[in-house]
């Protein structure tokens, strides 16, 4: 990397399983890159499963989505339509969208911000990522992107994925510690623990 | 939603070689900005020598198709389809030509800490086939559309001057360009130099 700059291939990013469905693996652009005036990751899969996750964005940002490679089918609200290599897709906060790689090796890019609002990140693309340490056995490294996690909503909620990330990757204890700082901020807390299944190991 | 093919985007072709291929404009986009650029002929320019420091961007360049050389600052980097190149630093001077004829670059950009405004560049870019075919009145009426949003952007009321100026409307060139000088000394300077401003350069009140 240089002072100003830094170059990147998509192909060097390892494909990581996100916390969706599984099926859209994440290509982390905004966390290896340190962006910070607005989003964009990438994104692939095998052909037949989501290369974009279905979602919705409640945050308020609107998104383009740029097929890099390959080809995808993306569905827009009711709209479906083939996506080759080249194509960008607009679409605002509140539309449902899902796409599915139709050829392999199919990469889209997304980027997206909120209007009229400076880009804060949220977070969920370094828990990916942080995942993907902990996983490999790299669970310093992990938790190091936990404990930088952005403030995303409620206060419970950092030290609850705290508790979340030890007790599938590192320690039982701290684990238990997050999870009574998260239950002691809000009941909402001990209602997510109930069904969580990050939370297995420390349950008994 | 709306979608579009980059192939299918407006073609601006620029003095420096390369062709603008507008993306936020196209979508109305407002989060960030985003752009394609496109080669005139085979090895021009496809990203314009520049840096970001009047706006403060960081950018990404995304090579979407073909290969093209990027100069950064004394360093020269060829990427293919599928490469990137970040670049937060907004002293760095960045260019790029291209390798191969079809080549798409795509470029998106935005100020950390800020929320992002369209870049005024972009409503003087889209002016400059207009002004080519000397239809000044679609060009002046481009850029008044962008002052309904940033009626004190100098950059853009000096270039509203040159087109009115160059288009027969000598008094609101004249008090254009007394505005974008009020906001901005600098222009007296250009405009002393500004072959746009022949028509209104005897004016009383020409403001050089």
């Amino acid at each position: 990397m240089n002072d100003g700059y830094q170059i990147l291939s998509l192909d060097e990013l390892e494909p990581l399983v996100g916390t969706n469905n599984g099926e859209a693996l994440l290509l982390p652009v905004r966390h290896t890159l340190g962006l910070r005036a607005f989003g964009a990751n990438a994104w692939t899969s095998q052909v037949g499963r989501h290369v974009v996750p279905p979602h919705e964005e409640d945050s308020g940002d609107e998104e383009l989505y740029a097929v890099v490679r390959g080809r995808a089918k993306f569905t827009v609200g009711d709209e479906s339509f083939d996506a080759p290599a080249g194509t960008l897709v607009h679409v605002l906060p509140g539309e449902h969208r899902v796409a599915i790689a139709e050829e392999e090796g199919t990469i889209v890019l997304a980027v997206g911000a909120t209007p009229g609002k400076a880009f804060e990140r949220r977070g969920w693309d370094d828990v990916v990522v942080a995942y993907a340490h902990g996983a490999a056995g790299r669970v310093e490294e992990g938790r190091a992107i936990m404990r930088d996690l952005p403030p995303d909503g409620p206060e419970w909620v950092k030290p609850y994925n705290l508790a979340c990330y030890e007790a599938r990757f590192g320690d039982r204890d701290r684990a238990r510690a997050h999870l009574n700082e998260a239950c002691a901020l809000s009941d909402d807390a001990r209602a997510y623990a109930e069904h969580d299944s990050d939370l297995d190991s420390i349950r008994e | 939603m709306k979608r579009v093919h980059v192939d299918d985007l407006d073609r601006i072709e620029l003095d420096d070689g390369f062709v603008w291929r507008p993306i936020r404009r196209h979508f109305d986009i407002r989060a960030f900005g985003v752009n394609a650029y496109t080669p005139s002929a085979p090895g021009s320019q496809v990203v314009e020598e520049h840096t970001e420091a009047t706006l403060g961007h960081e950018e990404i360049y995304l090579v979407l198709r073909g290969r093209a050389r990027f100069t950064l600052d004394d360093a020269e980097h060829e990427l293919g389809p599928g490469q990137l190149v970040f670049i937060h630093d907004p002293a760095v001077r960045r260019g790029a030509v291209a390798v191969e004829d079809d080549t798409v670059v795509l470029a998106l950009g935005a100020k950390p800490g800020e929320a992002y405004e369209p870049s005024v560049w972009e409503a003087m870019f889209a002016a400059v086939p207009l002004m080519r075919e000397e239809r000044w009145d679609e060009a002046i009426r481009l850029h008044e559309d962008a002052l309904v949003e940033r009626p004190d952007q100098p950059a853009l009321l000096y270039n509203l001057a040159c087109v009115e100026s160059r288009g027969g409307r000598r008094l609101d060139a004249l008090l254009h360009l007394k505005r974008a000088v009020e906001l901005d000394p600098k222009y007296a300077a250009h405009a002393a130099k500004d072959s746009d401003f022949a028509a209104i350069r005897d004016e009383p009140g020409f403001p050089a």
